[in-house]
């Protein structure tokens, strides 16, 4: 979309937008914010390997219509082609609207749960332009936003039960679907989280999402991000964190899908002893692109964060990974720790990987490491001098090399969901995946 | 069984295996022993199939079938089992599931069912128990972290599994302890049977003090220079193979 559409269309359709009218001030700073600094391009040192072209050349509806009857019955047997358990919790989004048509959100006293917009205390605080400073694609997604969700874990609470939140891209072709996720976890409160992005549209449609999450002394998140759109999907994310004292975040991305995918994560360890563990898998096929920038900045002594990445970039694929690391002068005794593991199965893909350490502290603990390679020719070989034919142990392979960042993800049903769609895009399956 | 005639081996510019001739039938087993760099190792991989040298001359001949034109796993496939030298290690990859995985590509191959499971961890847990493996073998990664002697273990542990024809085990012996030795040895030795054949390359003569073979071979610049009973063995121990050696260069 145009600068000029974008601008357009919201200067006609603002009251299509909820909120209260505080809000709506909100939304027409943020509007103003994008306006001065237009979409990133590749000359901005964070954008240097992700074209954002097709997006900013292309017209979509930046505020997609309400979902029909036909759309969400469509969006239904999306949700069901998930498996979840029966009695899972879910909050379901159709083209960045909250839905809640296949039952009301799950309510207890312990997690309060509300659509972000009908609360105008949360929407307004989670709008300000502290938070989109130098973020277009945030001010953009604050300015549209047509869906949020607020959840807040009292207290000491620890909820068990994982939480989905379901955003389904619709068949709707050309729209833009810009949900909203606002997360505050009360001191010592435990929550488990897990995002999935799906969609089958066949058309280009375009993902430009936001997550905030605030944790306060001692509470814990696990957070686990999904994205399995259609492939010809855009995906433009940002997920931001600060954690207080003792705050443990563990954030795991999977990417299948989409056709341009650009994941931001900001990490702000803002209280001593905060730490998060972000690990990450990107499979890369034909024609797809996976940005995972990660960005974390220590502020606080004695903070932790370790990042694994690994990508599988197919035949005309591409990756970048960019972890940044900053750690204040402040922040003594850190420890920080990187790894991205990059496998090329054809001479035609492309991985830029790069790690960035700004380091103002003395007293620090810092690792990064970055490969790049093709399958090892000598496991290929002992593979096949067991009597494992070359496809399947091609395969084989890079499902093992998949498999140690899959391993990592606790909760059993999603861990084998994942296993089988990583499967699915692997050669030679035939021979060997129903041993696994 | 199988049939290696006048063979001749370049990797690059350089003539490993230069004339090698060889004969095992069912039943045999056959030492190959030789100084460092004479093309033991050579012989152990052109057999399994890799592909990394250059076949100038000469044939292989496996149960009636021109071995050289198959890939390595249709010779696995086939009976064939090659003892690594260095076992790889493959993280990621099961050890449990790389057996199951070999066993029933080669049961495909003969037109077999996939092996009962009940039935596939009868079997594993038998020869787990003869090789002294630790039981959380299983749920390991294939040889990932395994110290030398583990990884040695687990060469013949997959061959006892496997119950090959023919197997060609590379220096299975090289880097094990005394101890290591009698349970790899016992292992081998289990696998003796009028219905197939063992190749054991070696440097040592320690080994075949308990595998005791029907034949040895000294092989020296890429050929066999001597060939005798198992006591050719004990004498090379004693003389060295400089003995062999000068003896050919004397003929």
């Amino acid at each position: 979309m145009t600068q000029a559409f974008l601008q357009e269309q919201f200067r006609a359709r603002i009251q299509e937008l909820p909120g209260t009218e505080t809000m709506r001030v909100a939304r027409q700073k943020a509007m103003l914010s994008f306006n001065s600094s237009g979409y990133p391009t590749r000359k901005w040192e964070d954008w240097r390997y992700t074209d954002l072209k097709t997006i900013s050349s292309a017209e979509y509806d930046p505020i997609p219509a309400l979902p029909s009857a036909n759309t969400i019955s469509h969006a239904k047997q999306q949700v069901d082609s998930l498996g979840l358990a029966k009695d899972a919790k879910s909050i379901v989004f159709i083209d960045g609207y909250l839905k809640n048509s296949f039952g009301p959100l799950p309510a207890t006293h312990e997690i309060e749960i509300a659509n972000l917009y009908e609360t105008a205390e949360h929407s307004i605080r989670s709008s300000t332009s502290a938070f989109y400073e130098g973020m277009p694609l945030a001010a953009l997604n604050t300015a549209f936003s047509a869906g949020g969700i607020y959840l807040q874990v009292a207290a000491d609470t620890i909820i068990t039960a994982p939480l989905h939140l379901i955003f389904v891209a619709s068949n709707e072709p050309s729209i833009t679907q810009q949900p909203r996720v606002v997360i505050n976890l009360k001191p010592g409160s435990q929550l488990q989280v897990i995002q999935h992005f799906i969609g089958s549209t066949p058309s280009i449609s375009w993902t430009n999402a936001v997550t905030q999450i605030t944790q306060e002394a001692g509470s814990t998140l696990r957070l686990y991000r999904i994205q399995d759109e259609s492939e010809t999907q855009l995906h433009t994310e940002l997920l931001s964190s600060k954690l207080a004292a003792d705050a443990n975040l563990e954030l795991g991305y999977v990417d299948f899908g989409g056709s341009l995918v650009r994941n931001d994560a900001r990490i702000d360890l803002a209280g001593p002893g905060a730490s998060c563990s972000l690990f990450g898998l990107s499979i890369a096929n034909k024609g797809q692109h996976i940005d995972n920038h990660i960005h974390i900045n220590h502020i606080e002594p004695r903070t932790v964060s370790q990042q694994a990445f690994r990508s599988i970039i197919g035949d005309q694929g591409r990756g970048v990974f960019n972890g940044k690391v900053v750690v204040q002068k402040n922040a003594q005794k850190i420890d920080a720790q990187q790894s991205s593991d990059n496998l090329l199965l054809s001479e035609r893909s492309e991985i830029n990987t790069k790690p960035e350490l700004e380091i103002y502290a003395d007293d620090v603990k810092c690792t990064h490491g970055a490969t790049v390679g093709q399958l090892d020719e000598e496991q290929l070989f002992y593979l096949r001098a067991r009597g494992v034919d070359e496809t399947a142990a091609r395969g084989l392979l890079t499902f093992a090399f998949a498999n140690q960042i899959i391993n990592r993800l606790q909760i059993p049903e999603l861990k084998e969901r994942v296993m089988r769609e990583i499967l699915q895009r692997l050669p030679g399956r035939q021979q060997w995946d129903e041993l696994l | 069984m199988l049939e290696i005639n006048n063979l001749h081996v370049c990797v690059e510019e350089h003539t490993i295996l230069n004339g090698l001739t060889l004969s095992v039938s069912a039943g045999e087993v056959h030492a190959i022993m030789g100084p460092n760099g004479s093309g033991k190792s050579t012989l152990a991989q052109v057999i399994a199939g890799r592909e990394d040298y250059r076949i100038i001359k000469g044939s292989i001949t496996y149960s009636g079938q021109d071995l050289l034109s198959m890939p390595a796993e249709d010779r696995a496939r086939a009976g064939l089992f090659l003892g690594f030298q260095y076992p790889i290690e493959i993280p990621g990859v099961n050890n449990t599931y790389l057996l199951k995985a070999a066993l029933n590509a080669q049961r495909a191959a003969r037109g077999e069912n996939e092996i009962d499971a009940f039935e596939f961890m009868k079997i594993i847990k038998e020869k787990i128990e003869l090789m002294q493996i630790p039981k959380d073998f299983l749920t390991r990664s294939v040889n990932e972290g395994f110290s030398g002697g583990e990884k040695k273990r687990n060469e013949i542990l997959q061959m006892l599994v496997l119950q090959p024809t023919l197997a060609v085990l590379d220096e299975t012996d090289s880097g094990l302890d005394v101890d290591a030795l009698k349970v790899v040895a016992d292992g081998m030795n289990s696998l003796r049977s009028p219905n197939n054949a063992m190749i054991l390359v070696t440097h040592y003569e320690r080994l075949l003090e308990y595998v005791v073979p029907d034949f040895v071979h000294v092989l020296s610049e890429g050929k066999i220079a001597k060939s005798g009973d198992s006591s050719l063995a004990g004498e090379l121990d004693k003389r060295g193979y400089d003995w062999v050696q000068s003896k050919t260069e004397n003929t």
